[in-house]
Formats: C-alpha cells, structure tokens, sequence
C-alpha cells in the first residue's frame, strides 16, 4: 500500500500548474454557458499530457490525477476520454473523443464536433469512427451543460473495431467520469466556500451559519471519497472499483446541483458567478453511462455476482 | 501509487487471522454477542490479549524496547481490521493499542510509563475513560468534575457518565477541573477504580451488556504523581488521542463485511436479484470504500512522517455514514438478522450506533471540517 504521489507525479502537476495559471479564471465579461480554449487544449497536447498512460513510469493513477486537476478548470477540456480510455483503442486516434453506448443517439454528447473519434460501445464491440459533418448535429444556443455538445445523427455502416473488450472499455469509461467528477467537485467547492466566507448577512459572513456549513462539510467528505475512489479505481482497473467510483460521483454529483447554487443565493442564479461552469458539467455526468443506477447495479455484479 | 498490499502486509494479515481462528472459541460470534464491555468478553479479553502480546501481535507497531515488533502504521491498520472484522476480541484493550498506549508514549512521565507501559503491552491493562459528564457531552470543555490540590494530592468530586468499560476497568483517565478556564483549566489524573470514593452504577444500553456506566466521585485521592501531563495540559491531550481514537476503529471495513454477509444471506435465499436491491448495496459498498481509502490516506501520512489534522474528522465521518447505511441496509433487507439469526450482524447492528456518537459526535466533525478543513469563518459563540 503506497498512497503518496510519487516525484514524477507531483512535478507533472506543478506544470500543469503552471500550464494552466493563464485559464485559471474567467475572462472578463465572459458570460458563456461552457467555457472552451483551443489555445489551452493544443498546449496540453503538445505537452503530452493527455498520453501519461502509456508512459511506464506514469500510468493510469498519473492520468486520472491529470484528468482530476484539469476538471478544476473553468474551462472544459476533453481530458478524461483522451487520457484515460484512448490508450486502450489507440493512442493515435484523433480528439476530441467522444464515448456514446449503442443505441443511446438521443442523449447529447459531450465535444462531439466534425473531426471528432466517436466510440461506440455495444453489448460486445466496441467501434469508433471519425465523425463528418453528416454525423454531427448542432444542440443550437439553448443548451443548459457546462460541455460544448452536440446530438450524433447516426453511426456510418463502415467503423473501426477495436480489440477491446465492451466491459474494459465500460471500466475505462467509468473510472475517466470518477476522476472528471472528483475535480469538479473539489472546484466548485472551493468556488462556494470562497463566497460563503466573504458574503455577510445579518452582520456575519453566511459560512458562520450550521446550516450551511454542515452541509458543506458533507460535500467536502463526499469530494475526499470520489478522489481517492478514482485514483484507486485507475490504479486497479478492477470492473468493481471503476463502477463504485463512478457511483459514488454520480451520487455527489447529483447532491451538489442544488446546494452549491442555493448557498449562493441569487448569485447562484447568474452567469456572473463560475460556479455552473463546474455544476452544469457535473449535471451532465450524472446522465452517463445510464446514470447513478446503472453503475450501482454494475457494481453489485461486479463485486458479488457468480 | 499503489492500493495494493504487499506479500509482507498480505502475509502479517495472515498470520493474525490463522492466530485468530486458532485462539477463538467455536462459538465465537455468538459469545461475541455478549459486548465488549460485558464482564464475560473482558475476561476472555484479558488472557487473549495476553496471548496476542506473547506473539507481537498487541502491539506490532511500537517499538521493540517497549514491547511492540517495530512494525508500521501499515500493520497498525491491518491489525485493526483483523480485530474488528471478528468482532473486536480484544474488549475495551483495544483502547490501549489505538490511542492510551500511543498517548502514554507521548505525555507520560517516566515514572508513569515505567508503571504502565509494561502492564499495557503485556496485555494486561483495561482503562476507562472518565470524560463526558451530564452536563459535558459534545461540550466537553464545560465540564464541571473538580479536582482541587492538597499538598501532595488531589481530591476530587463529581460525576462522570456514559462511561464505556467502567465496570471493570483498572483505571480511569479522568478528565477534572482544576481551574475556571475553560479549557486551560482541565487536567488529566490517572485515578485506579479501587479508590475508596468511586462508585460505579451501570446503564441499561442498546449497545450490549455492561458498556456503558455512571461514575461517582465522592472525595476521591489522588497523589499528584497521577496526574498525566501539566495542570491545564488536558485539551492538549485529548486532541491527540481522539485524532487516534477517530482513526482506530476501522468501522469502514466492520461494515464491509457486514454488507458481505448479509448480500451472502441474500444471494442465498435467491433474493439479490432485484435491482433495487443491488443497487442499495452497492450505494453501500461505495461508502465502506470511500471512508476506507480516505483513512488509508491518513495512514499513508503518518507513514510519511507527518501530523494527522482536521482531515481525521473528515474520514470518520464517512465512517459514520458507511457505518448507517449498511446498519439500514441490514435492517430492510435481512431483518432476521436482528431477531437473532445471525450473531455478527446483530452484533455489528449494536455497536454500529455508537459510530456517531462515541470519541466526538458526527455533528462536531463537521464542524472540525467546516473550520479546519475548509477554512470557513467560525461560528460566533
């Protein structure tokens, strides 16, 4: 049992750190629903940090640490697919990736756009294909996500298979989502205790008040647990540990929607305030991979099935 | 970064559980049903206690000079673990490894840890712990239990309550007043239960027999060479040794296995089939899993050399709520259970009450959380 970060770790996060110090906030004015930079994501590509995993020193404990620390941006990355689950198709394969179950066309995907890899996941295959502009959709100016999606129109009679198994590539999955989760809910998080510890009513700052700071501090248990559920789901690649992960964000995910925006009051309503570029990612990562139940019963069969 | 036990840690896990089924009774379960605290497990505690330290295995983690293999924290974990996933045979000794031997080690005089050190290691000490008082729960530091000094003693009065192992104990850590300031004003004395002065009255509990108790002192003396650190050192203290106590009781990985049995009694009878219920206990395990990876964290620090804080409060809190869900779990599920027809889960129904009440209500470790953790503004008092 070693849960320290090893050097290589730690350094790679410092120069995430310090990569990333210029997309650490909003731009001013900025008042987008999702957040994007193609600056910030070709700055990650070039710095190979999105191919930790198939590095032996690194592997996939040093990836989802990755994936964890840049979900704590307010910008949304394609990192989590990219890092955690492309090195099981082929690590040449072009981003953004987008992960879409068999049969589930209706459901928005996360980054999909022309040029995008979209994998497809099936009871017992698992394809991918790059995606024209025949396959891509527009979700138009009203969606509610904290991602940039779209809706995939079809999946072209010609796809790639990879020799991959459904279910390792369904553990990737999920293990990618846990550590996607654990950063954004320790961003919104620490975006939320910062307001409360400086917002005053009733002549005190409102995180004086129990009934918020209980809860917070809920939060803050249920954050520390989706961490380390993550990084010991990367570390195992066990079907158990990745859907306990994932349940287990799913489950925290679904907890802060509403809370973290009723602590900020009315400034919980508005675009002034990032906290939705964390929450509304989040809200969309509770409906993957058939939501909460699904990866409860993934997990009960995994852990204590025949 | 690896969650894998070693072949050594694997091995030491081992060996305690073929130690285990060597020194237990065939029906263990079922007289573990009698409580820690009960008068027939505190016997049986103390020659398997002092069995356990003929074989370094009551203290594998200290040092060698003082009775213990020289192991780590690593070891410390995994013997706990042992302990609790057969019920805790050690009775109330347990105690003595997770946070009195430890603190001992810490803040006693060399006189004291020449007195104790050898009986606690041999396995034969069992202490209570005189903290809460009536009017002193979560309030600790309002307590009102007075101790004033008389030449070369004191002499104290007042009352303790909910006192866990009172009943049988040899000695009692007992927190007095000693001074007005709140938490300035508290001292330690190590007070032997065979005083004249201390009288004892158990409490009827849902945990199990004998467990819980009321204690009287009526001008109880005690020779200053008793008293455990400086005059007003107390708060110091406790802080170190609840952050032990949190940590010690692995109650994540009690109610791991606790989930186990009853998923087994299920799959049994052919009833974990539904989903509903599936996935209930997979909300279950997630909890045991997280609260057990955040505790690794801590020990990990320790490992590491560095001082267990706040993040204690938050990895017992998801204790507390592993603990509940799977208590509920068994109680909806396998209700059987607690009409005894299965001993362990009765008995882990029993104690899993006192995971958020007992070394710090849950509702305090939100607020460590809240202040310490998150850093938020206090609450005005």
């Amino acid at each position: 049992m070693l849960l320290s970060l090893s050097e290589d770790q730690t350094q790679i996060l410092d120069f995430i750190d310090s990569l990333t110090r210029p997309y650490a906030a909003v731009p001013m004015h900025d008042v987008s629903f999702a957040l994007t930079s193609d600056a910030l994501d070709a700055e990650l590509v070039e710095g190979g940090f999105l191919d930790v995993m198939a590095m032996e020193e690194l592997g996939a404990v040093t990836a989802a640490l990755v994936v964890e620390k840049l979900a704590r941006l307010p910008f949304a990355v394609e990192a989590a697919a990219s890092a955690l689950v492309r090195p099981l198709l082929d690590p040449e394969l072009p981003r953004p990736l987008c992960l879409v179950e068999e049969g589930s066309l209706r459901k928005p995907v996360r980054f999909l756009k022309p040029g995008a890899t979209v994998v497809v996941v099936g009871e017992g295959s698992v394809r991918s294909f790059t995606a024209g502009e025949e396959h891509v959709r527009s979700a138009g100016d009203e969606v509610l996500y904290g991602y940039p999606v779209a809706f995939l129109t079809g999946v072209p009679a010609e796809t790639r298979s990879h020799d991959v198994t459904s279910e390792r590539l369904l553990t990737a999955w999920r293990g990618a989502l846990a550590a996607e989760a654990a950063g954004l809910l320790a961003a919104a998080l620490a975006s939320v205790t910062t307001y409360v510890g400086e917002r005053k009513q009733f002549g005190r700052p409102i995180a004086t008040f129990q009934a918020l700071r209980h809860r917070l501090a809920e939060i803050q248990v249920a954050t520390n647990g989706v961490y380390w559920l993550a990084l010991r789901a990367a570390m195992t690649g066990t079907a158990g540990d990745a859907a306990l992960a994932a349940l287990h964000a799913q489950e925290a995910a679904k907890r802060v929607g509403y809370d973290f925006h009723q602590f900020l009051g009315a400034m919980g309503m508005t675009l002034e305030h990032p906290l939705h570029l964390w929450t509304y990612r989040l809200k969309l990562l509770t409906a993957e991979l058939g939501g909460r139940g699904a990866q409860a019963v993934a997990a009960a069969d995994a852990i204590w099935g025949d | 970064m690896n969650f894998e036990w070693t072949d050594e840690q694997q091995a030491f896990r081992r060996k305690l559980v073929d130690f285990l089924a060597a020194n237990l009774p065939e029906d263990w379960e079922e007289f573990s049903k009698h409580g820690p605290a009960s008068p027939a497990l505190t016997e049986f505690a103390r020659g398997f206690c002092r069995k356990l330290a003929e074989n370094g295995m009551l203290f594998p983690h200290w040092p060698k000079d003082i009775g213990g293999e020289g192991l780590g924290p690593w070891e410390q974990q995994i013997l706990a673990e042992v302990m609790w996933e057969y019920g805790e045979p050690r009775g109330g000794q347990y105690m003595n490894v997770n946070w009195i031997g430890p603190t001992m080690l810490k803040y006693g005089t060399e006189a004291q840890k020449a007195k104790y050190l050898p009986q606690i290691s041999a396995g034969e000490m069992l202490w209570c712990q005189g903290f809460s008082e009536p009017n002193s729960g979560s309030d600790l530091a309002s307590l009102r239990t007075r101790a004033e000094l008389e030449g070369d003693h004191y002499k104290v009065n007042g009352q303790k309550i909910w006192t866990s192992y009172a009943g049988l104990a040899d000695t009692c850590f007992l927190l007095t007043r000693t001074s007005d300031d709140r938490k300035k004003g508290i001292t330690i004395l190590l007070v032997p239960m065979d005083t004249p002065g201390i009288t004892v009255r158990q409490i009827p509990s849902l945990i199990g027999e004998g467990d819980i108790h009321e204690v009287f002192f009526d001008d109880v003396i005690v020779p200053v060479g008793q008293r455990f650190g400086e005059e007003g050192q107390a708060w110091e203290i406790i802080g170190y040794s609840l952050t032990n106590e949190r940590l010690g009781i692995p109650r994540y990985h009690l109610a791991r296995e606790a989930l186990d049995r009853a998923v087994g009694i299920l799959k049994a009878n052919g009833e974990f089939t539904r989903e509903t219920v599936k996935a209930e206990a997979a909300r279950c395990a997630a909890l045991c899993e997280a609260a057990r990876t955040a505790i690794y964290a801590i020990v990990q620090k320790r490992v590491d050399g560095g001082t267990v804080g706040p993040e204690s409060s938050s990895a017992r809190y998801a204790t507390v709520q592993a603990e509940r869900a799977v208590s509920e779990f068994v109680v909806e599920y396998v209700p059987e259970a607690l009409a005894g027809q299965s001993a362990f889960l009765q008995m882990h129904h029993q104690r899993g009450i006192v995971a958020g009440i007992a070394s710090g209500a849950a509702e305090i470790q939100l607020n460590i959380i809240a202040s310490d953790v998150l850093q938020l503004p206090r609450e005005p008092r």
